[in-house]
């Protein structure tokens, strides 16, 4: 847990923080071992969520290589080397977070927002809103097949009609699964309070040092390098 | 529309942290209240957040061949009130960053500014006036909706040309083009979910009397 978040957020406050080049690059490289060597993520399952981000990345770092003059859009003069090192930074950051993502229980999510002292409410509600996310997700999942296989999206205008009723049933199944839960937890003397057992796994001072050594050589490299 | 992690600069991510902190603290004080006045609403709340959640994750056709998917903000607004949403929306926002690395943690103060401040704050004010103007109830919710959205897409178009200004013609240029390419997309979305929203509260309240569907909707949570 504690090497984890070194790991995450300290490269993510580098990659964010450093010059782009050699910082972010560095960072990324790094990342990149952590989490294919060290967190053993699968590189398909890594390269599917890693999409949706560059998707955006490609649009935004677009918009920097061109200008806009009096006399219309033209080639940005520094547009090329402006848009590497936004890229470069916005990589390594993906990188930095796709890791945390991969790696992080909501379990340990939500001890880390109580150890930061995030008032009790906010996070039971965060919780709840946790669990609550995979029931519904499940439903809706049921019943977009259902709709796709009675040709519910085969046209754009069917498409609309069809998703706007998943979403109607799901609201107000989502209130009524609300609705039993709290009467069924009311029925139990809940008090407001749901306390969650996560693993404490020992701290194994190799790898902060390792992980430490990493960031301050990045640091410094990307500083005077 | 999520800005991803890494896009912003560091000075302009503590910024927007800085600009979104007030009104989040805001939503959660008023969201304390209300807990200890009514602490059934808690899951109602916790149900209306993952519904949010769920929406994001449910892609809806767009005019121009892409798909996007529904902020779900202007129900949300609709239903629960802006101050609320704005809590909700963060909390939203950080599971889609930390569970699925969609948007971003420095960019969390940013995202949060656009997609559960001002796109909540939006729908709800032209909920209102559209109210007071009369209009009729789905009209009203259409422009709630799609308004909401469009605000937040326009907040988002802002805060890049805000931190990449155009080397020649300054933010404006930057605003112009950032707003351009988004458009194609987002002006469609903007309307399929002013749309959508309103075949879903339709479908929600049924035969209720206009005035007291947002009511029967917001159950014990407003």
């Amino acid at each position: 847990m504690a090497e984890k978040l070194l790991i995450g957020l300290g490269f993510l406050v580098l990659a964010v923080g450093l010059p782009p080049w050699p910082g972010a690059a560095l960072v990324a490289v790094a990342m990149l071992g952590f989490t294919f060597a060290g967190a053993r993520v699968p590189v398909r399952l890594w390269l599917a969520a890693v999409a949706l981000p560059l998707g955006f990345l490609a649009t935004g770092s677009v918009m920097l290589l061109v200008q806009v003059g009096p006399e219309g859009p033209a080639l940005a003069q520094d547009g090329v080397a402006a848009a590497a090192q936004v890229c470069l930074r916005a990589m390594a950051a993906t990188f930095c977070l796709m890791f945390l993502a991969f790696t992080t229980p909501a379990a340990e999510l939500i001890g880390g927002l109580r150890r930061l002292r995030v008032p009790a409410e906010i996070v039971e509600l965060a919780l709840l809103t946790y669990r609550f996310v995979f029931l519904l997700a499940d439903e809706a999942v049921a019943m977009t097949a259902a709709q796709r296989a009675r040709l519910g999206h085969s046209t754009r205008r069917r498409w609309l009609r069809s998703s706007g009723m998943v979403i109607a049933n799901l609201l107000p199944r989502a209130m009524a699964r609300a609705r039993r839960m709290e009467t069924g937890l009311a029925a139990r003397g809940w008090q407001g309070g749901m306390r969650v057992l996560t693993q404490r796994r020992p701290v194994s001072v190799g790898m902060v040092v390792l992980v430490l050594v990493l960031q301050v050589a990045v640091g410094v490299a990307a500083t005077w390098g | 529309m999520h800005i991803m992690e890494g896009f912003l600069p560091a000075s302009h991510a503590i910024g927007w942290y800085a600009v979104s902190a007030p009104f989040v603290v805001a939503g959660a004080v008023r969201l304390r209240s209300v807990l200890r006045d009514k602490p059934e609403a808690r899951m109602t709340l916790a149900a209306a957040g993952a519904f949010a959640f769920v929406l994001s994750a449910l892609k809806i056709p767009s005019v121009t061949g892409s798909c996007s998917h529904p902020t779900g903000t202007g129900l949300g607004a609709i239903v629960f009130g802006p101050a609320v949403m704005s809590v909700l929306g963060v909390i939203v926002l950080l599971f889609q960053a930390v569970l699925m690395a969609h948007g971003g943690l420095t960019t969390l103060g940013a995202n949060a500014f656009a997609m559960a401040i001002v796109g909540p704050w939006v729908a709800w004010g032209v909920w209102k006036l559209a109210g007071r103007m009369g209009l009729r109830f789905a009209v009203a919710v259409f422009l709630a909706a799609s308004l909401g959205n469009l605000a937040t897409y326009i907040c988002t178009t802002l805060q890049l040309a805000l931190a990449y200004p155009d080397p020649v013609s300054g933010f404006m240029g930057a605003a112009m083009k950032f707003g351009s390419i988004f458009a194609l997309t987002q002006v469609p979305l903007a309307v399929a979910e002013g749309l959508l929203t309103v075949v879903v509260i339709e479908a929600l309240s049924g035969k209720t009397r206009d005035s007291d569907r947002i009511a029967a909707l917001a159950g014990e949570a407003r």
